[in-house]
């Protein structure tokens, strides 16, 4: 019960921080503004959602564990790669 | 012997067959040591452990990060560089990039080789140039 | 468990909408970024909700390649606007 009630808390906070970083995407701001705010989003939220459902299905913890590793390697490498591919563009959103 | 890509290999067999019997484990570092390999890194373990270290304090500072951005906004952007040693191994560099980037309020853009990361940051008050 | 991912489907629109709309192209891969690392996660939610982790290892195969795609393309565009500059 209370694992339940504790995945439920994680998956919520994920999808808080969801809505809360995908938001500044229709906004006007620069895209290294954004990719700050995607990498709350992106990285962080689902994260916090990934333990949710590790929490839920605990049988298959190694390809959980796995597939959360590979998720903050690969957003966070691509949040360093979009930044450097869109440097030195004129920054008005 | 890279150590940090020796164990990234050990973890990834692992993790993918699911079975951490003896005879697997065997396996998976035979299959890992007999993998090619790169560069020879010059980093001591000492180095890699102390890296590694940072980098798994950066999930929970990532998080007060996050917590500090939704309480209090951020709406302003500052550029800022940060010296880092030139003859650091590649693989820890790697990791020095990743702890900076996966912490919300900080992503590098540029690594130089001549010894500074180019950092884009979101500051609370407005940096006066 | 339903409600969950009707919120999500409800937060995938944000993005859909912002590469819809965005007219300024590093926006849109930023987007399209974020549309696939959500639906990845989607579909695991999916798999827990029907309880069938057949859908489930998907959701892990696309969260563990990653997407090497979008990061070839915005090496692409950087290289044609090198060029375009010239």
């Amino acid at each position: 019960m209370i694992l339940q009630w504790l995945s439920n808390a994680c998956i919520s906070f994920g999808l808080f921080l969801w809505l809360w970083g995908t938001w500044p995407l229709v906004g006007r701001r620069s895209p290294l503004y954004k990719l700050h705010f995607l990498s709350v989003s992106d990285t962080l939220g689902s994260m916090a959602i990934m333990i949710g459902v590790l929490l839920r299905i605990p049988r298959e913890w190694p390809l959980l564990v796995l597939a959360l590793i590979s998720l903050a390697l690969w957003n966070t490498i691509l949040g360093y790669v979009l930044a450097y591919c869109s440097q030195g563009e004129d920054s008005d959103g | 012997m890279n150590y940090l890509i020796f164990a990234l290999r050990l973890m990834i067999w692992l993790l993918l067959t699911a079975d951490f019997g003896l005879v697997n484990l065997a396996i998976g570092i035979l299959v890992s040591l007999l993998l090619p390999q790169g560069r020879r890194g010059r980093a001591t373990l000492w180095q890699w452990l102390s890296t590694l270290g940072k980098v798994v304090m950066a999930v929970p500072r990532a998080y007060i990060q996050a917590i500090e951005m939704i309480v209090r906004p951020h709406p302003h952007e500052a550029i800022v560089r940060e010296p880092v040693d030139p003859t650091r191994a590649p693989g820890l560099i790697f990791l020095d990039i990743f702890t900076i980037t996966f912490t919300p309020k900080t992503i590098v853009l540029h690594y130089n080789e001549e010894g500074w990361f180019e950092v884009h940051q979101l500051v609370e008050h407005r940096p006066e140039k | 468990m339903t409600a969950f991912l009707v919120i999500m489907l409800l937060i995938l629109g944000i993005p859909l909408y912002a590469a819809w709309k965005g007219e300024h192209i590093w926006s849109k891969m930023l987007a399209f970024a974020s549309i696939a690392t959500k639906a990845a996660i989607m579909i695991l939610l999916v798999s827990v909700q029907r309880d069938d982790w057949m859908i489930g290892i998907v959701g892990i195969i696309i969260l563990s390649v990653g997407n090497g795609a979008l990061m070839l393309l915005a090496q692409i565009l950087r290289r044609l606007r090198d060029v375009a500059n010239l």
